[in-house]
């Protein structure tokens, strides 16, 4: 076990200058330059790096950038540099933006808008004590004293994102005689799920995850866009803050494939966890018992703004029970009034079948944690995955339980988390299909449910992330 | 001490490799050993000699970090660098790769199956904890993942006779795991030591636990049950541990590895000075403060770093040892009169 280094080396215990567990996954990529190989470095007084050639011109080096893509990917170091990476998405970033705000001359401020998870909202109910709509309306006026303009619920949004699943699934279920990999769909919401599966199973995986984006991600095209020209502003007018039960939704936020190269902004500037929004509650001040409730704002004249609105099937979104409800009437015919889950090998695992003359004709399931996401994983890589559909949530007990909610005291855990999902299921649940408001975006923003638009707005894509094989990256 | 512990044979384990670790099959007939060639052997005698009897070469893609059997011997797991463990079932005359278990993100460093034989636990450089259910058909699942460690995982060991595990880290620090409804929870977390703990081993009773380090010590833990006699305070009903005795001053590098004997109790340490040590608890000496005497040194046990030691489980005094030399050395330890 002796080290593979030099004494000297070894005596300056430069080999743990990073523990061995800390290894960048920041692949340093090389770019080629003819020309002769010599050259001097010189660094000027302000660090910057310049090549010196032989015939004496010199030339600025670029920097190896390190991005918050790279470091929320990897549970490794976080030096300080990431650290401030990381703190553009945080309350200070919001702050600012309000801050300019006040100062800025009225044709140059932005149009702040703020779009709150249900999930969220549920912890932040649990910690104050009120029910949903109280919190809802509560937070609204609480966003709008520091210089919000606007307040959503993305409620609203993850009605396109469950319309898309289930019409995902239907497709992908009537073409699986053609298409080895178009079943079992896996849901595409978990942020942290993606960046897992894109980085340690890359394209054998990726085909299987449904395309449509998160109720973030469509609330960030919701806002981005369609607000946008509602407002007559030019996206980059806009600051959008989601606020969102984990921190793997500052990730989402921040993939190209969300970013509009056109007007340089992201369809999510900035987003808050839940954790965020309490401490910016107490930086202010403020409990949100006290705080007079103002009226929620709706994207459309039709949606309701007196009180928000869920789905059913839990706290992650109801994926599964929307997909399966809507495959069971559109395939077989059959309407189903009430999903029966059926618990496997633990809570977090369970299974949901739809069955005619005991024959099953579909079989899905909810997958939460990583320890499931693990067996799921493998039982596919065998060709053993029995599932049509799976949720698949990072987090154990989902997103009701995300990084970013509010915690307890370990001996209260469970019981909050309890309080947390009986809050989240008192509001009141609409089918997406009956949402006001929707069909009529569908028509008029989107130009038709199959459109392109609907298809570039509502959907994404995912990207292997390679694996680095560094000799450099070999510990004992 | 003189002639405490003699060379009993040596042999060329893994040539031009480092020789990783060494584990013994449950009735004391095998030894398997593994290294930085890729390879696992299998060791057994003919006459007086130690024969390789097999070569499991076709499992891994890197470094196999360490093996163990599981309890009924039929079935050896393999830790390699390349992120996987293997399952190897043992046939007639060889060993077949049965099962290759995925998921850790880099270097597996260590797997251990539980005295039931139907759980296994792996740890790696990705600071997780893993522990794997078997099935009847031979289906391995994944029941927890557990992120307690803040470093690099090095090793993992069951309690021998409950489901308790243990892991040792390159955050100095040794956690214990139980199972809490379906789930599995860090229950205790041990710190003492001032650098990376490398190896740990549970005493005979399974009440004591031996851990080594890079700090150049070998802590005992005892543990203590809630409503204790001595008064020591448990949180809740989990019990508590708490390091009752500290050898320091006898090793001058790393120690590797710690081994407990469960046949006699003598404690033998691994040490990257090259040399093999013995230790014994003194008799009558106060079980809330052991003391353990030097009884065996053998300096130039092998020529480089001493990488593991295995006490054979049913000879007693029989000791195992590998290095960085790539060597496997077979000791006899004759404990001194008196004790």
């Amino acid at each position: 076990m002796a080290s593979p280094f030099s004494g000297a080396l070894q005596l300056t215990d430069l080999d743990d200058f990073i523990g061995p567990s800390q290894s960048c996954i920041k692949p340093v990529t090389v770019a080629k330059k003819p020309g002769s190989g010599i050259a001097k470095i010189h660094i000027e007084d302000d660090g910057s790096y310049f090549q010196v050639n032989p015939d004496g011109r010199s030339q600025k080096l670029e920097k190896a950038k390190v991005s918050l893509n790279d470091c929320l990917a990897c549970s490794g170091c976080v030096t300080s540099a990431e650290t401030i990476l990381i703190t553009q998405q945080s309350h200070e970033e919001l702050r600012k933006v309000l801050d300019a705000n006040k100062v800025a001359a009225p044709g140059q401020q932005r149009l702040v808008v703020v779009s709150v998870s249900p999930q969220s909202r549920a912890s932040l109910a649990a910690r104050f004590q009120l029910d949903s709509t109280d919190t809802a309306r509560k937070l609204t006026s609480f966003f709008k004293k520091i210089g919000v303009h606007f307040v959503f619920d993305t409620a609203f949004a993850r009605n396109f994102s469950l319309l898309e699943s289930q019409k995902e699934f239907v497709q992908r279920f009537r073409e699986q005689a053609n298409s080895r990999e178009a079943l079992p769909m896996l849901a595409s919401a978990c942020p942290g799920w993606i960046c897992y599966a894109e980085k340690t199973h890359g394209n054998f995986i990726l085909p299987y995850i449904s395309t449509a984006r998160s109720p973030q991600q469509v609330m960030g095209s919701l806002i981005k866009d369609f607000f946008a020209q509602q407002q007559l502003l030019t996206p980059d007018k806009i600051y959008h803050v989601t606020v969102m039960p984990c921190y793997d939704k500052k990730l989402e936020a921040s993939r190209p494939d969300f970013f509009n190269q056109e007007y340089q902004t992201r369809d999510v500037d900035c987003v808050l966890t839940t954790g965020e929004v309490f401490r910016l509650l107490e930086e202010e001040g403020v409990s949100l018992s006290e705080l007079e409730p103002v009226p929620l704002d709706g994207l459309t004249r039709s949606v309701s703004a007196e009180e928000p609105t869920s789905h059913r099937g839990g706290g992650s979104g109801g994926y599964l029970e929307h997909v399966f409800r809507h495959a069971a009437q559109e395939l077989f015919g059959i309407h189903v009034a009430d999903v029966t889950y059926q618990p496997m090998r633990n809570k977090d695992f369970q299974e949901v079948t739809l069955e005619r003359e005991g024959q099953v004709l579909l079989r899905f399931a909810v997958a939460y944690g990583f320890r499931n996401i693990q067996n799921l994983v493998q039982k596919l890589k065998r060709g053993r995955c029995p599932y049509h559909y799976v949720e698949v949530m990072a987090c154990p007990s989902g997103c009701l339980n995300g990084g970013g909610q509010l915690k307890a005291p370990d001996t209260e855990g469970r019981e909050l988390l309890q309080q947390v999902e009986r809050l989240y299921s008192m509001v009141r649940t609409e089918a997406p299909e009956d949402a006001p408001g929707v069909q009529e975006l569908y028509q008029h923003w989107l130009q038709g449910e199959d459109s392109e638009r609907a298809s570039h707005l509502l959907h994404t894509q995912y990207h292997a992330v390679e694996k680095i094989n560094s000799g450099l990256s070999i510990r004992w | 001490m003189k002639d405490a512990l003699v060379l009993q044979s040596r042999v060329p384990a893994h040539p031009d490799s480092r020789c990783w670790f060494l584990a013994w099959n449950p009735t004391g007939t095998l030894l398997a050993s593994c290294g930085g060639d890729r390879k696992i052997r299998i060791w057994g005698t003919e006459g007086d000699s130690w024969i390789c009897k097999s070569v499991l070469s076709e499992g891994h893609q890197r470094t196999v970090r360490k093996v163990a059997w599981s309890p009924c011997g039929n079935y050896l797991a393999s830790a390699s660098f390349d992120a996987t463990t293997c399952i190897w079932k043992k046939n007639q005359d060889d060993f077949e790769c049965v099962t290759t278990l995925e998921g850790h993100e880099n270097e597996v460093k260590s797997v251990a199956w539980a005295p039931s034989g139907n759980l296994l636990a792996t740890c790696s450089r990705d600071k997780s904890v893993w522990v794997w259910e078997v099935d009847e058909e031979d289906e391995y699942e994944c029941v927890s993942v557990l992120n307690s460690h803040t470093q690099d995982v090095k090793h993992v060991v069951w309690h021998p006779s409950q489901e308790l595990l243990a892991s040792a880290s390159y955050d100095d620090t040794v956690k214990l795991y139980q199972e809490e409804g379906d789930d599995w929870v860090c229950c205790a977390t041990l710190e003492g030591h001032e650098s990376t703990v490398w190896s740990i081993a549970f005493d005979p009773s399974g009440q004591r636990l031996a851990s080594c380090s890079d700090d150049r010590t070998v802590r005992i833990w005892r543990q203590y049950l809630p409503g204790n006699e001595q008064g020591v305070a448990c949180s809740g009903s989990d019990p508590s541990w708490k390091c009752v005795c500290t050898l320091s001053g006898f090793h001058t590098r790393t120690i590797y590895d710690v081994a407990w004997c469960q046949l006699t109790g003598a404690l033998a340490t691994a040490c990257g000075d090259d040399a093999i040590r013995v230790f014994e608890e003194d008799p009558g000496s106060d079980p809330q403060q052991p003391t353990f005497s030097l009884t065996a040194h053998l300096r130039q046990a092998h020529s480089q770093d001493v990488n593991c030691v295995a006490w054979n489980p049913k000879e007693a005094g029989l000791l195992a040892s590998c290095s960085d030399d790539g060597e496997v050395a077979f000791w006899e330890y004759h404990q001194p009169a008196g004790l």
